[in-house]
């Protein structure tokens, strides 16, 4: 008893630390104006008015919401049947896939992103400064969420018994791949695919490095208003906090899902 | 010429020969079991047979026609694998139904076909179940529809049984059987248990070590045992190696004599006569209803079963006996 009490005060304590960046920031946002008193003088949510009207905001939220979505999109085209095609004839190329996938993460993003700037700047493929190169890059920082999901989905199941009978009632691969594995790789595949563009949506370094402001993305946005004013840096967070909170949630509820069945 | 014909039929991992020269055919409408222990091939042999391995030497023919290179697709075999492999995101109605699906048949044509397949392995109302959702044996019936609703010239069973309990199991086997002989459907059943084969087949092909070393009725396996190898894998035997030979019987012999426990007549030391054997009891076993006696006689320990008639009939360790063998009783296996 007294065992339990102890953890849960430990818990609560742990999450009323975490809580209270997020609700300052919430509070922040919120109030009219907050100089030298303890709470606000006044409320209103005039700061969310501002930047939900700001043509800036909105095509930069635009630009991160189109980038993300064509990453993923390009991933799931690509990652799907190669994981695929791995597990079913190269079961030996797991273990080189899972050292690849773990490169994006070895070299840090600043560095990895001054090669890129080298090598796309100029030459036959003068990609730096356009969505095209950010959509390249990012589809290697989902590769290693994606891979992994969809490995693990294709391990949990029976692969080559579940080829073998679809292909002696008659399917060819590529249509036993659709109607039998497809299917079962799909809450794998969404939760993994939320994971992503929750990550790719905050993502920072590329973003400024390799495109900045001429295809200004969501933190760039951030970034450049930085200095003006903190409530509506405040109202900036809060909404991007939500949206990823949304996900998040998303993600988990699938990733349930797939469990219990 | 039989319905199916496998002929110099062999298969190799790499370095490694799992069989080699296999050949066996199969009637129309025969249930025949390839019975082995873990290992010996089984498996593999029916992957390639199914076309889901590819042999390295031999041909399988089957109606007359060579279906050796022919895709899985195109054989007209079906499977059931013992882990079931069930579509896990399709209800029992759409895995059965896939075969049909995948030949484009009308809908129509595809419900009545299910109906019919889906009364014969009874699992009315089961329909819109999901596989996670049914026990052990429903799934295999579920495997077992789906195989046959497409109506396959041979049926491959892998093992079928292996993953359900007893009682479930000796039931489902009973089905089998029984919608085999109705749709006169040939079939060969992989099983490693040598009950299972005997009860089932019309003929029991046993393999030991990627061949097949016996093909012959249940009975004459069992009775007639062709090697060392199947005598002992076919229920327990007494086999005697050429020394023991010379002292019980006072002849030597090539390989090793086989007798079965239970063809041994155990005779109260009195009523033993000069042509049976003088032995001594060791232990008993109690296998229900037998008893199984370790016997000794001239240095030699047998095994001796007796049907179980309740307590008094129970001869104590230690007692003098006399072994009654008949001639024909008595195989020499290589
Ligand atoms: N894909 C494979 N690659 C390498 N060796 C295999 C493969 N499949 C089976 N074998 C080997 O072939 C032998 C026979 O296997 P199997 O046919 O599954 O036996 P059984 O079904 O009788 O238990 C085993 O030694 C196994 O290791
Ligand atoms: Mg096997």
């Amino acid at each position: 008893m007294r065992a339990d009490l102890y953890h849960r005060l430990v818990v609560a304590a742990l999450v009323a630390l975490l809580a209270v960046p997020v609700l300052a920031t919430l509070a922040y946002s919120l109030a009219g104006n907050w100089g030298a008193t303890i709470l606000p003088d006044s409320f209103s949510v005039r700061w969310y008015l501002q930047l939900w009207h700001d043509p800036r905001f909105l095509s930069a939220f635009g630009h991160s919401l189109l980038i993300s979505v064509a990453t993923l999109l390009l991933s799931t085209l690509v990652i799907v049947p190669a994981v695929f095609v791995v597990f079913y004839r190269f079961p030996a190329l797991d273990r080189t896939m899972n050292l690849l996938i773990l490169l994006p993460f070895a070299v840090p993003p600043v560095v990895s992103s001054v090669g890129l700037l080298q090598l796309y700047a100029d030459g036959p493929l003068p990609l730096v400064g356009t969505p095209w190169i950010l959509i390249g890059c990012y589809f290697t920082i989902a590769l290693p969420f994606m891979y992994r999901t969809l490995a693990d989905s294709l391990r949990g199941m029976n692969l080559h018994d579940l080829m073998d009978a679809a292909h002696l009632l008659g399917a060819s691969t590529p249509r036993a791949f659709l109607l039998v594995v497809a299917p079962n790789l799909r809450t794998g595949l969404m939760a993994s695919l939320f994971l992503s563009f929750s990550f790719l949506l905050g993502e920072f370094v590329f973003a400024n490095i390799l495109v900045g402001t001429r295809y200004e993305t969501l933190q760039v946005y951030l970034y450049s208003v930085r200095m003006t004013s903190g409530h509506f840096t405040s109202a900036i967070v809060m909404s991007y906090f939500v949206f990823t909170l949304v996900l998040t949630w998303f993600a988990t509820r699938l990733g349930k899902q797939e469990s219990q069945a | 010429m039989s319905y199916v014909n496998v002929t110099g039929l062999a298969r190799r991992f790499g370095g490694t020969t799992v069989f080699e020269n296999v050949g066996f055919s199969l009637d129309k409408g025969e249930f025949v079991t390839l019975l082995g222990p873990s290992g010996c091939g089984k498996s593999t042999l029916l992957r390639c047979l199914a076309g889901l391995s590819r042999p390295d030497a031999g041909r399988i023919v089957v109606a007359g026609d060579d279906i050796t290179d022919s895709v899985p697709q195109r054989r007209g075999i079906g499977m059931v694998f013992q882990n079931y492999a069930l579509f896990p995101t399709m209800t029992v109605a759409a895995n059965i139904g896939f075969g049909l699906r995948m030949q484009r048949l009308p809908a129509d044509d595809i419900e009545r076909k299910l109906a019919t397949v889906i009364d014969l392995v009874e699992l009315r109302g089961k329909e819109s179940h999901y596989p996670h959702q049914l026990s052990g044996g429903q799934r295999q019936r579920v495997a077992l529809a789906r195989a046959l609703v497409v109506e396959p010239r041979i049926l491959l069973l892998d093992e079928p049984l292996s993953a359900l309990d007893a009682r479930i199991r000796a039931n489902l086997r009973e089905q089998i059987r029984d919608i085999q002989r109705r749709l006169d459907l040939t079939t060969l059943f992989v099983t490693h248990d040598q009950e299972e084969a005997m009860i089932l087949s019309d003929r029991i092909f046993v393999m030991d070590k990627g061949k097949i070393v016996q093909a012959d009725a249940a009975e004459t396996v069992y009775t007639q045992p062709a090697t060392e190898f199947v005598a002992r894998f076919m229920g327990s035997c007494n086999l005697l190696d050429a020394a023991a030979c010379t002292r019980l019987f006072g002849h030597g012999i090539d390989g090793h004599l086989a007798i079965r426990p239970e063809s041994i007549e155990l005779l109260a030391a009195a009523e033993a006569g000069a042509d049976d054997l003088p032995a001594t009891i060791r232990q008993h076993q109690l296998l229900g209803n037998v008893i199984r006696y370790q016997v000794e006689s001239r240095g030699t320990v047998l095994l001796v079963d007796r049907l179980n008639r309740g307590r008094d009939d129970l001869l104590p360790r230690g007692s003098e006996v006399g072994l009654r063998i008949r001639r024909e009783d008595m195989r020499e296996v290589g």
